[in-house]
């Protein structure tokens, strides 16, 4: 199948590119690293009036400073999995961006296109999530800086205005006794996760007791979710077995009503996210103290 | 409907052409230029038969716009090299001595993907050899045979042999 | 177990060795030209305009929109079509209903995705926008979406003349006498999905008009559906040509016609080539699938563990029309009790209509879904009487000579307890499991697929061998190359013979006008059927050669010895040079004294009758059998299976190219597992939910360990050198060996494939006395 025909703009500038959205308004879409994007406009499910190409807008590379690791919107997966800056401030995107697609989704996809694209099934967003991460919106008026959890509105839906553009993503650094992990369960592996689990633990100084604990989860809603921090908040000050660990990853599962799909029915996922759940706990603890 | 005129560079070589916006670069590789080692197989960028080298780096080509890949290395499997006095990449000559290609349509993909590891991580095991080629599909030989012979053509490399051109 | 093995050839300079020659360079180079890759001149872009209900009356079609559209060439409806309807005989007309399949619906849609019209434009991407401007309005009916309730009396018809096509019945002895004499009896009830076959390659092809005939190049298995072709058209059967290309895979998909009728309508239509390309997506829609079954098992055995009586009934959803189905499941039925000595056997097999997508051929045919039923029956069995599920197999083994349900009689030795050995031998140590929640398990399976087609319909193949004045060799066969090596191993065949090197060799193939019938690439018929008629063109053309040659060297005619393009006198002969003739010069002496080269050669397999009214007669030529075997670990908190390790042994009689073999051994077996595991396409009210490649999940290359191949020579087998056909056979033992491996960690049995995660973990909770409504 071929796309239908569309008019096309290569804005070298985020500027230029915010005022064409202003111009093209509902009739344009942003393409970024396109491996959800040119998929739809292949099959003609997506018909735009015009795509604007931000590929050309220059990508300076993930930069740390004041306690942020901020990634440019145009940041790709392959280069989130081997710039050293990001393995050090951010070791959770780093595992997640090990789960997205294959090695050609990771040397087009960025973060930027990914968290835009707010698929609920998306292992960067739940990461993003997990971590209390931020993402810039920019329009022509100015930039506007909104938590990642007020980004995901529904399924392949964001609060991103008419107009603004997604700049950028800031997750801020954690402390050196921190532990994450991110695990999900695939079908095949490199394909939608049907269910992934972000969690975070950090420890108070003497990296014993939980100090913060969070848990983010993709698949299980129609956008990738925060656990239920008054959930998560039980960990504070704890020592907490596995199998309590299990019980809580069950309470957290019967806050969510999943999707039923093809791959999975919304039981099975339950009882994936009260296994995942643990599981990713038990792991970040446990790296937390190590 | 937009038209551009754009610079491909593709295996070495230049040619100017105008594209629609809208034309992937596995249309105008495949329909306009003739490049029928570049294969549609599902157009989701799933399985792999439309892999192109762009820089070097493995990529979709019905997931690029032509006019995105303007300027650029495109390199199809046609493009890679081979020393040898057979005309062959190593990596060529492994699959088919080893029997890594059956009906053949994947091939392509396989061996860029597989050629573009090799550089960057010549030591690759067997288990980092399959998470690579996750993302191209092989319906016919199980697998198998085509690891044999990235695993062999890898090893080669390590010995210094071959280069990883 | 080999004792009457007999091998009979011991040459084999060319056959039996790994080559890597003819079409696997041009496909490691990139420069194989598959279907979608001529571009003729002036050439339109087709596409087909299909149903988006399952069960319809079409009320309206309305092309006006469309047709206006610049750039479109054609918009073909059903009366566009001069001859629009198929009646598919697969059985050769002993016993299912004839049923008229429209090339284009007309009045009546059956199914989602069923052709009602056809367009050709300028471009993909107008023809792509026509038919979005084509309107269908439909009255919707009621459709049935299972074959259970299709066949209940008030259930909607799908065709008027009834919704079972057929219903096979096979029996030998008196299986209630049989159960009688039985001391256990185990029962089951196996349900498969329907399945892709999901070549890399989507279906293909470009026609165009030439010298007035229409020519199609195309993916197809079968290029002897340019009859129907031109039927179709309304044209003599001269009119109409049809060139295989190689196909990027084809595993039965391909051996009904796919994009042809429709590319022939549109190139007579507009007079201009056209090329058509299935998107992936319309490919998973709409293609022909494998048959779910739903299969009822219940087997009988003394205490000692001797197999006295099965009983089978087998229901195949034929989707909405005939296509292949009322062979697929008499196959089905022929081996439902796989390789095993059963004296009370009643086997009922019927094939049955919904308003799914169409089922037809897929590797395996029908034989491969009753080897999860009779596999798994096995284990069962094993259990019930505390057995070792080998040792129950090795005693009931079918052997050479034996009576098998149909009343035939096993011409060639049965290797299978060879191959089981061999396949638990190499296994060795059971793991222990990698983590506390993890659990592990081992499993196998044995299975016989036929290969050859069925014998009543009297199977042929040619060759076409020309030895050229330079000592070249021309092969022309119609045989089409699915990617397994189908024309390659005829070089290899002829060049054992005839000592041409394989440079030497060209094979040109698959082309109505141009090479000799051989009669389509399935039914694992090829090797057998075109194998052996090279075979026999390559002795015959010998039978010319020789007496030249003898006389020449001085010599025999049976001291001759055909070598590396040179003829020589074993032991030196009386006249000729030491180092004997070169094939040049043997041919320039025959061209002198008239002695043709150049021949062509029918091979005619067994012929027979079955009788389908005593369940009785002759089937298949003979069968290649397997084991396979493998162990996994369960992680019993989310159901997932781990694939350990995974070890496929066949006896393939002789291997022609062991690479090849191995190759279609590891394929086969990989596609096995994606059908045990993973693959399904799910279908809502005959809607299809899995239309993404992303969605319908084959094997990727991370997710299995190896596939261990090991091949049994047992050096008899029907085709040339005693081989066996390998193409299908590696597909079946998948599924059960997973089944019978996951039983064994879980200590519970799946019967439903594929087996998710989901399912294997709903297993578990009944182990642990809990239940849960998952999927």
């Amino acid at each position: 199948m071929a796309s239908a025909p569309f008019e096309y703009l290569a804005p070298s500038t985020f500027a230029e590119a915010i005022e064409a959205l202003g111009e093209y308004g509902d009739a344009a879409v942003i393409l970024a690293g396109g491996q959800s994007l040119v998929p739809m406009l292949n099959l003609r499910l997506v018909q735009p009036g015009i795509v604007i190409d931000i590929n050309g807008v220059p990508n300076d590379g993930p930069v740390a400073n004041g306690g942020w690791l901020t990634l440019p919107a145009l940041t790709r997966h392959a280069e989130i999995l081997s710039d050293p800056l990001v393995a050090v401030a951010a070791p959770m995107l780093v595992d997640a961006v090990h789960h997205v697609g294959n090695v050609r989704v990771r040397n087009r996809g960025t973060v930027g296109g990914s968290l835009a694209h707010a698929d609920p099934t998306s292992e960067i967003g739940a990461a993003a999530l997990c971590l209390g991460g931020e993402v810039v919106l920019t329009a022509a008026s100015g930039s506007r800086t909104v938590p990642v959890d007020d980004l995901f509105v529904s399924y392949l839906t964001t609060s991103i205005a008419p107009g603004e553009l997604l700049t950028e993503l800031r997750l801020p650094a954690l402390n050196g006794r921190s532990g994450v992990s991110f695990v999900e369960m695939v079908r095949r592996t490199s394909d939608f996760a049907i269910v992934a689990v972000a969690a975070l633990v950090e420890l108070e100084a003497d990296a014993s007791t939980v100090k913060r604990a969070s848990v983010a989860l993709s698949g299980v809603s129609d956008r990738p979710r925060l656990a239920d921090s008054s959930l998560t908040d039980e960990l504070i000050g704890q020592e907490l077995p596995y199998a309590r660990l299990r019980s809580l990853g069950a309470e957290i599962a019967a806050r969510f009503e999943p999707p039923d799909d093809v791959h999975a029915s919304a039981s099975y996922r339950l009882r994936l996210i009260e296994v995942l759940t643990a599981r990713a706990l038990q792991q970040a603890m446990d790296r937390a103290r190590s | 409907m937009s038209t551009f005129e754009v610079d491909l560079h593709v295996n070495g070589s230049r040619r100017q052409l105008d594209v629609k916006a809208e034309e992937t670069l596995l249309d105008v590789l495949h329909d306009r230029m003739g490049m029928s080692d570049v294969r549609y197989g599902c157009g989701e960028g799933v399985c792999g038969t439309c892999t192109v080298l762009i820089d070097g780096d493995p990529v979709s080509a019905c997931l690029l716009l032509a006019v995105q890949a303007a300027g650029r290395e495109i390199t199809t499997l046609r493009g890679l090299e081979g020393s040898a006095p057979d005309g062959l990449h190593p990596l060529q000559r492994t699959m088919l001595q080893l029997g890594g290609s059956q009906c053949g349509f994947c091939t392509p993909g396989v061996i860029l993907t597989a050629v573009s590891l090799g550089r960057r991580n010549p030591t690759a095991t067997r288990d980092e050899i399959r998470h690579e080629l996750v993302g191209n599909l092989c319906r016919c030989t199980g697998y198998t045979k085509i690891i044999d012979a990235i695993e062999t053509y890898l090893g080669e490399l390590g010995t210094g042999t071959i280069d990883a051109h | 177990m080999l004792t009457d093995a007999v091998v009979r050839t011991s040459t084999g300079r060319v056959v039996g060795q790994r080559h890597a020659h003819h079409d696997f360079i041009d496909k490691v180079k990139g420069t194989m030209l598959y279907a979608a890759d001529h571009q003729p001149p002036g050439m339109l872009h087709g596409r087909v305009i299909r149903s988006t209900v399952p069960s319809a009356r079409i009320v309206s079609i309305d092309l006006g929109a469309a047709r206006d559209l610049p750039g479109v060439a054609a918009i073909l409806v059903a009366d566009d079509v001069p001859h629009n309807s198929l009646i598919v005989r697969a059985s050769g007309g002993l016993g299912e209903l004839a049923i008229e399949m429209p090339i284009l619906a007309s009045d009546r849609v059956r199914y989602t995705g069923e052709p009602i019209a056809l367009v050709a434009a300028e471009t993909q991407q107008i023809a792509d926008h026509a038919a979005e401007l084509v309107v269908i309005t439909y009255d919707e009916l009621t459709g049935v979406f299972d074959p259970l309730g299709a066949m209940e009396a008030e259930s909607p018809l799908v065709h008027d003349e009834g919704n079972v096509l057929v219903n096979w019945h096979i029996a030998r002895g008196d299986a209630q006498l049989g159960f009688a004499r039985a001391d256990v009896v185990v029962e089951g009830e196996y349900v498969t999905q329907l399945v892709e076959h999901a070549y890399l390659e989507p279906e293909t092809g470009v026609a165009w008009i030439e010298d007035d005939v229409v020519t199609i190049r195309a993916s197809t298995q079968v290029i002897e559906h340019a009859v129907e072709i031109a039927r179709i058209l309304g044209l003599p059967s001269n009119k109409v040509r049809v060139v295989a290309a190689y196909m990027g895979g084809g595993f039965g998909g391909k051996e009904d016609m796919t994009v042809e009728p429709f590319l022939a309508l549109l190139a007579w239509s507009t007079r201009r080539p056209v090329r058509m390309i299935w998107d992936r997506q319309e490919s998973l829609a709409a293609s022909t699938k494998r048959h779910p079954m739903v299969m009822r098992y219940k087997t009988g055995a003394t205490s000692d563990g001797r197999l006295t009586a099965q009983q089978v009934e087998i229901i195949g959803d034929a989707g909405a029309y005939p296509y292949l189905s009322a062979r697929i499941v008499f196959a089905a039925a022929v081996v439902a009790c796989g390789p095993y000595q059963i004296a009370d056997v009643d086997v009922r097999s019927l094939a049955v209509f919904t308003n799914n997508v169409p089922t037809s051929a897929f590797r395996g045919f029908g034989a491969m879904q009753v080897t999860f039923a009779y596999e798994s029956q096995m284990d069962r069995l094993a259990e019930a009487l505390h057995l070792d599920p080998a040792e129950l197999r090795r005693r009931n083994f079918l052997s050479k000579g034996d009576v098998i349900p149909t009343g035939e009689t096993l011409q060639t030795v049965v290797a299978v307890g060879e191959t089981l050995d061999r396949a638990l031998a190499r296994l060795g140590e059971l793991p222990v499991p990698s983590a506390p929640h993890k659990v592990v398990g081992r499993g196998f399976a044995c299975n016989m697929q036929p290969y050859g087609r069925t014998i009543w319909f009297r199977d042929q193949a040619s060759a076409w061998l020309t030895l050229q004045a330079d000592g070249s060799l021309l092969i022309r066969s119609g045989v089409t190359d699915l990617g397994a090596g189908q024309a390659a191993s005829l070089c290899q065949i002829a060049s054992e013979v005839l000592g041409v090197p394989l440079a030497m060799v060209s094979v040109y193939i698959g082309d109505t006008a141009l090479t000799p019938p051989a009669g389509g690439t399935f039914a694992t018929r090829q090797l057998y059927m075109s194998g052996n008629a090279t075979l026999a063109a390559a002795t015959d053309l010998r039978g010319r050669l020789d007496p030249v040659a003898a006389q020449l060297l001085g010599c025999a005619a049976t001291d001759l010895d055909y070598v590396d393009g040179r003829v020589l006198a074993i032991g030196g002969g009386s006249l000729g040079p030491e180092l004997g003739l070169s094939l040049a010069e043997l041919v320039s002496e025959c061209a002198r004294r008239g002695v043709d080269t150049s021949i062509l050669t029918v091979w005619h397999a067994d012929v027979g009758t079955f009788d389908p009214v005593l369940g009785q007669g002759d089937t298949f030529p003979d069968y290649t059998y397997g084991t396979h075997a493998t162990d996994v670990e369960v992680d019993t908190d989310t159901g997932e299976v781990k694939v350990l390790r995974y070890i496929a042994v066949h006896d393939v009689g002789r291997a022609i190219n062991p690479m090849r073999v191995e190759g279609q051994i590891q394929g086969g077996a990989m596609q096995g597992i994606g059908y045990a595991l993973t693959e399904e396409i799910v279908l809502d009210q005959g809607v299809n939910n899995s239309t993404l490649f992303t969605n319908y999940l084959i094997p990727n290359a991370s997710d299995y360990p190896d596939i261990e191949a090991e091949v049994v020579e047992s050096g008899e087998g029907r085709g040339p050198f005693g081989a066996r056909g390998i193409g299908e056979p590696p597909i079946g033992p998948s599924a059960p060996a997973l089944a019978n491996a996951i039983t064994n960690a879980i200590g519970a049995r799946p019967t439903r494939l594929p087996m998710t995660p989901e399912r294997v973990l709903g297993l578990i909770d009944t182990t642990r006395g809990k239940s849960w409504n998952h999927k």
